[in-house]
């Protein structure tokens, strides 16, 4: 049996390679994918959100994280999909309409996958229409909306618009984030949620889809 | 100093924000007063350049230096200078866009004196996409018509986003992309596969060799016309940026090598630190050699240089800790800023945006005398308290009004109150020269960036352009 607490410090160590060779002996010594999302994934991606918001950690050492993950999740996510397994929430994420920017959006992606969510990423530069398919058709529970560019932040209330026009809006709660996006910019443009950095979007995910 | 007065801007027409069917160009407020910008345009520069050097020194001027264009951190969308143009009443001629990336338009004597502004910049021969800022050629740019560099290429795709190319070459993979919707390039990765093998500093150093001789003409005669017109002037040679994520993409190669992926340069910072120190040893070598050549041709004709672009905060925290900003960058920033300080006479100028109070000591220690955008947005940013604590050691360049919130979004009045209240702030003693935090944005309200300069005008005991009156 392998010492899956190696993967806890891969992933908090940003080391990918080890957590994929970890989680891979684990699987085949008959450990279930779900408990090493839920034991091992979990509470590490949870460590390194605490580390990031208490400034131990920064942007590269999230993204290694990140990286280690997702290297883990690769080898986890088919089996439980094969077993049904049903995560914690669904979540389509994206970048604006108008909007290249993806960083901060593949951190919030990382971390609520990390933290138990199926992550539908649509990438950057999403027109409302995409958002609204996606989280039609694969039953989204959230949808988590990003933009860096203060131009570009108009498209978030023309997302959440769509989502009205479409009658999809009491389906799905919506979160916004971003740079130039606050609180009060969120209650204006009527988005369920705002966080302000990449290791808060998880608690409000998980208290939204609580909710 | 300040002499605060009831709004002045009510009743100025108001323009919303770009949306991707509308035109670039923005609804034009009429008021043209030809006369007004005329004898401001024989005033204007009498003692720019004195007022911005007593700022830098750290003493208190007549009136508080103004820039607006003089770098690519400080500069206007070319929307907004086409607007401000037609508010002044200047000649109806499309705007040259002189950095085609953030489309940001040249500022003219016409309306640099229409705006009372201070500082002129002095700017690389070619642009980020590696085409030399010449030969302008006329583009419709979504509506609004503007002047690009003659070798700018693009293509436009079926859902109307444009692609950039490097050096002009369409047959080449494009570099960047605006959107539909969006009025900015963004960089287009194009990563190769990586070998830690055989990663080669080198590979990351293409774009970073000697000035040309044909280069060295560009500055002289730049600093030249930036001397006749009485100007405070600084200068961007480029090259000394240390990983400006901006450019690490390398939107001017055609084949860029080595790490170029945005993710993966932060992640290296961690991770591949011997190779990025192999870059910066090179690049610094690199750039204290041209900087000397550069330096016997223009001696002091200029009084600051902006030395680097690297951003090392977010909105809320940092890209790094103190610790690994003073083991991987200090000692290039120290070395390139103490090159300057004991050859020349000019001041160095550092952009970050975000939240970097933490770092100022190790600017300041580094050799850094100006920082930039001075973002009182960020967390740990308000700007009494950054004052207070390295007003005298530090020049703020910036800071002067938020654009992500109230320049864009706020009224006239918003506008108004914040450039009074900030100005207040960072005005006595000197060590402060007004600017926007960072770029104004396109779909900024003209009546605001007006609104802004009023205020500024008001500070100052000055006419404003538009009525000739002294508030």
């Amino acid at each position: 049996m392998p010492d899956l607490e190696k993967l806890n410090e891969a992933v908090i160590d940003g080391d990918w390679k080890t957590a994929a060779a970890v989680t891979q002996a684990a699987i085949a010594a008959g450990v279930a994918p779900l408990d090493i999302v839920t034991g091992h994934l979990v509470p590490a991606m949870d460590e390194v959100g605490r580390r990031f918001e208490c400034e131990e950690y920064f942007v590269p050492e999230m993204l290694l994280a990140a990286r280690a993950m997702k290297a883990s999740m690769a080898i986890v996510r088919p089996l439980m999909a094969a077993a049904g397994t049903e995560p914690v929430g669904r979540v389509v994420i994206g970048t604006v309409k108008g909007d290249l920017h993806d960083i901060g959006k593949n951190l919030v992606a990382a971390m609520l996958e990390g933290g138990g969510f199926e992550v539908i990423d649509l990438g950057a530069d999403v027109a409302p229409e995409r958002f609204i398919e996606a989280a039609a058709t694969r039953n989204a529970h959230l949808v988590a909306l990003s933009a860096l560019l203060t131009v570009t932040m108009p498209s978030m209330k023309t997302t959440i618009d769509a989502f009205q026009a479409a009658g999809l809006r009491q389906r799905v709660k919506i979160m916004v984030g971003g740079a130039p996006v606050t609180q009060q910019y969120a209650d204006a443009i009527g988005a369920d949620g705002y966080g302000d950095s990449a290791g808060s979007a998880v608690a409000l995910a998980r208290k939204l889809v609580a909710a | 100093m300040a002499r605060v007065q009831p709004p002045s801007t009510g009743g100025r027409c108001r323009e919303g924000a770009i949306s991707p069917k509308a035109p670039i160009h923005q609804t034009l407020c009429p008021r043209p007063c030809t006369r007004a910008i005329n004898r401001l345009l024989s005033e204007t520069s009498v003692s720019s350049r004195d007022r911005l050097r007593a700022a830098l020194e750290h003493r208190e001027p007549d009136r508080i230096p103004l820039d607006f264009g003089s770098t690519t951190v400080t500069g206007i969308h070319v929307s907004c200078v086409a607007a401000l143009r037609h508010y002044y009443g200047l000649a109806p001629e499309p705007v040259k866009v002189h950095e085609p990336f953030q489309m940001l338009g040249l500022m003219e004597d016409d309306l640099r004196a229409a705006m009372r502004l201070d500082v002129t910049g002095v700017f690389p021969r070619k642009v980020k996409f590696g085409v030399p800022a010449a030969n302008w050629k006329e583009w419709n740019f979504r509506g609004l018509e503007v002047l690009m560099p003659g070798e700018f290429r693009t293509t436009t795709e079926p859902n109307g986003d444009i692609l950039a190319y490097p050096q002009g070459d369409a047959t080449a993979a494009p570099s960047a992309r605006m959107p539909l919707g969006s009025a900015f390039f963004d960089n287009i990765i194009r990563q190769p596969e990586i070998d830690d093998e055989r990663l080669d500093p080198a590979d990351n150093l293409e774009e970073f060799g000697p000035v040309s001789e044909e280069d060295l003409d560009h500055i002289e005669a730049s600093v030249r016309a930036a001397g006749v017109a009485g100007y405070g002037v600084i200068a961007g040679f480029g090259g000394t940026g240390f990983g400006d994520i901006a450019n690490v993409p390398a939107p001017g190669l055609k084949n860029p090598r080595g790490i170029r992926d945005v993710a993966e340069w932060y992640m290296s910072t961690r991770t591949r630190r011997g190779y990025i120190h192999g870059i910066f040893e090179r690049q610094c070598e690199i750039g204290l050699a041209n900087l000397a050549r550069i330096h016997q041709r223009i001696g002091g004709a200029v009084d600051c240089v902006y030395l680097c672009g690297t951003d090392f905060g977010t909105q809320t925290s940092a890209f790094c800790s103190v610790a690994t900003f003073r083991e991987l960058w200090f000692p290039y920033y120290q070395r390139v800023n103490n090159w300057v300080h004991a050859n020349t006479a000019w001041k160095c100028f550092k952009h970050s945006c975000g939240s970097v109070e933490r770092f100022f000591e190790s600017f300041i220690e580094a050799g850094f005398d100006i920082v930039n955008p001075v973002q009182c947005s960020a967390a740990g940013m308000e700007p009494a308290a950054l004052k207070r604590k390295y007003g005298s050691r530090l020049v703020f360049w910036g800071g002067g009004v938020d654009t992500q919130k109230t320049l864009p979004f706020g009224t006239p009045h918003e506008v108004r109150e914040e450039v009074l209240r900030r100005l207040e702030i960072f005005a006595p003693g000197g060590g402060f020269v007004f600017n926007a935090i960072h770029n104004l944005q396109a779909g900024t309200p003209v009546e605001n960036i007006v609104a802004m300069l009023d205020a500024v005008h008001e500070f100052n005991g000055v006419a404003h352009a538009r009525s000739g009156k002294t508030e």
